[in-house]
């Protein structure tokens, strides 16, 4: 029996945390591309955003090797400065945005689509920049589905299994997070490693998301506030995948 | 002045426009999808028209020509939408001083007494604290209102603010925006369906179709001299006719109207001169018609279709027979007080008093 190995732990938690605010800033700037414009070819995107969650991690994980090998587009450039990502701690986090993102751009669009554009129109009429309508209207209105969407972003990054063992490859200390440490714990035969880790990820799921929650409650609707306006937007938005 | 030329290509109609407004209250009325919004949110600097000019006072705010289109920042344009449109998340008093904090030339304490003025000449004072959820529909356009002029703009747009609320606080926020002159010096154009209101509210009024206005002129001349038979149907004239002018004197004009089969005496107030042999429209409003017994001039013998009661009296439905053999529909409203005991199937005359017969060109 070893002794408790925490390597994983901290593995995943900085992957999931990179992952995330990757995501949370590309999902958010992806749906508010798509909200405000409409072009031809314009589902075509929105499918090739979504198109991560869909298929199978494996899937993803193949495509980014491809992407990201030697003989890859990527791959090829990052050769120019001597660089290479495939099994190194940048590939967990890579695999992880991809197949993260998807939540987080859904849920966004999803919250986006729900604003009243008028509300938004009111805001330039008053004077107000595109910078300021949307970080003091766009976002606090949109913020229930932008937390959702952070908090299953978070989640699934966390849980992030095939695609980051095709692209990162399980190297203990260097890209083992606790989903791969888990699967090669059993394999091995040392279920009560696995089980710490087990129950250390399971903490880590709750507490993200009783946090993010509180975070989702306060903001905005602190000081004593009623604000109901929020029962309006659907908290599910991201949840029905 | 606010002067306004634009021309947009919609989906369903051009729309072509050109009218201006001086501190006035200008009322924009047409059938809903006629341009009238679109034409808000061009002076607004919400939406670019194809081609155009809007200027106000001295300051180009579009010009196709030399390439200006002034962001709506930079406008100087208050707007109140249809839904109000406030922000939810923000009080009353967040809401109201929204404008002001993005002026970034006011301290706290100058913005709150602006805010406090303002709310407090609104009636809104002690809902400051509240969200615009708590609010009901009225409370919650006066703060919107409240929040396109706190930043003292030189035009207000209004864009149909009392289509949504019931009859009783439409009123009294229609009486209150009477006395907005009070506090506001600038430009108003108002935007709404309903006739009434617009008569009510504004000095002038622009009549809407398709993009195009039909009409631009004095409240009192688009009720009372029609420039065609659009802005006649538009503004609810409900019994027109052809005609042909028989003769046009100075004072009057005798016309002949085959749907009614006979010879109408019309004394116009119309500057417009029509001449023998032409072709015009003939209208009446329903309650100008007034019932007599006997036949006489500018009579029409009918027979009463239908009746319907209604508050304000009631509204009768006749026939007349045309030169053709056709039958003629017309239609008048007449005060429960003056009613005379009259049924359905019944036969009477019509009286169409001379002053109330307008005449318009087709």
């Amino acid at each position: 029996m070893t002794e408790l190995d925490l390597i994983p732990v901290w593995i995943s938690l900085k992957t999931a945390a990179t992952a995330t605010i990757i995501t949370f800033c590309l999902g958010i700037a992806a749906a508010r591309w798509m909200a405000g414009s409409s072009f031809r070819g314009k589902s075509i995107i929105d499918a090739l955003f979504i198109l991560p969650l869909v298929l199978p991690p494996t899937v993803v994980g193949f495509g980014l090797l491809l992407l990201f090998g030697r003989n890859g587009p990527i791959g090829q450039v990052l050769m120019q400065f001597d660089r290479n990502v495939i099994f190194s701690w940048s590939a967990t986090v890579i695999a992880s945005t991809v197949v993260a993102f998807p939540l987080m751009y859904q849920a966004t669009l999803a919250a986006l689509e729900q604003i009243q554009p008028n509300i938004e129109d009111a805001a330039r009429t008053l004077g107000a920049s595109e910078w300021v309508v949307f970080h003091k209207i766009t976002i606090p209105l949109a913020w229930p589905g932008i937390a959702a969407g952070t908090i299953l972003a978070f989640a699934r990054s966390l849980g992030e299994f095939g695609a980051t063992l095709m692209l990162a490859g399980n190297i203990p200390g260097k890209t083992q997070t606790i989903p791969l440490a888990i699967y090669f714990a059993v394999e091995a035969g040392h279920n009560s490693q696995a089980v710490y880790w087990v129950l250390a990820i399971l903490m880590i799921s709750l507490a993200s998301i009783a946090a993010l929650n509180y975070w989702k409650k306060r903001q905005y609707s602190g000081n004593g506030s009623k604000f109901t306006g929020w029962e309006e937007v659907p908290s599910h938005a991201g949840h029905k995948n | 002045m606010l002067d306004i030329k634009i021309k947009k290509s919609l989906p369903e109609f051009r729309l072509d426009v050109s009218f201006s407004v001086e501190h006035e209250i200008l009322a924009i009325v047409g059938p809903s999808g006629c341009g009238k919004t679109m034409t808000l949110k061009c002076i607004a600097g919400l939406f670019p028209p194809d081609e155009g000019l809007i200027a106000l006072n001295k300051k180009v705010l579009f010009d196709s020509r030399t390439g200006i289109n002034l962001a709506s920042r930079q406008r100087e344009v208050g707007f109140v939408f249809q839904n109000y449109a406030l922000f939810p998340h923000m009080n009353v008093f967040d809401n109201v001083a929204f404008g002001i904090h993005q002026l970034n030339q006011f301290g706290n304490k100058v913005i709150r007494e602006r805010v406090s003025n303002l709310m407090h000449k609104m009636h809104l004072g002690k809902y400051e604290k509240r969200y615009p959820g708590q609010l009901s529909g009225g409370q919650q356009q006066r703060v919107a209102i409240a929040r396109a002029l706190v930043t003292e703009p030189q035009v207000l747009l209004l864009d149909e603010p009392f289509s949504a609320l019931d009859s009783i606080v439409k009123e009294s926020l229609q009486d209150e925006l009477l006395d907005l002159q009070k506090y506001f010096a600038g430009h108003v154009i108002l935007v709404t369906h309903n006739l009434a209101e617009a008569y009510k509210l504004s000095s002038r009024i622009a009549v809407y179709d398709a993009g195009r206005i039909l009409q631009w002129d004095d409240k009192k001349a688009i009720i009372d001299q029609p420039a065609n038979a659009g802005v006649a149907r538009l503004t609810g004239v409900k019994n027109l006719f052809n005609g042909v002018i028989e003769e046009a004197g100075s004072t009057y004009t005798l016309i002949n109207i085959a749907e009614l089969r006979g010879l109408f005496r019309a004394e116009s107030k119309s500057s417009v001169k029509f001449i023998k042999g032409q072709q015009v429209g003939v209208g009446i409003r329903s309650d100008h018609i007034k019932l007599t017994e006997e036949s006489g001039k500018n009579t029409v013998p009918v027979q009463v279709k239908k009746i319907v009661d209604e508050i304000s009296g009631n509204t009768y439905h006749f026939s007349a027979v045309a030169a053709n053999g056709l039958e003629t529909k017309l239609e008048a409203k007449i005060p429960h007080r003056q009613m005379e005991k009259i049924n359905i199937g019944a036969s009477c005359y019509l009286h169409l008093p001379p002053n109330n017969l307008v005449i318009m060109s087709r």
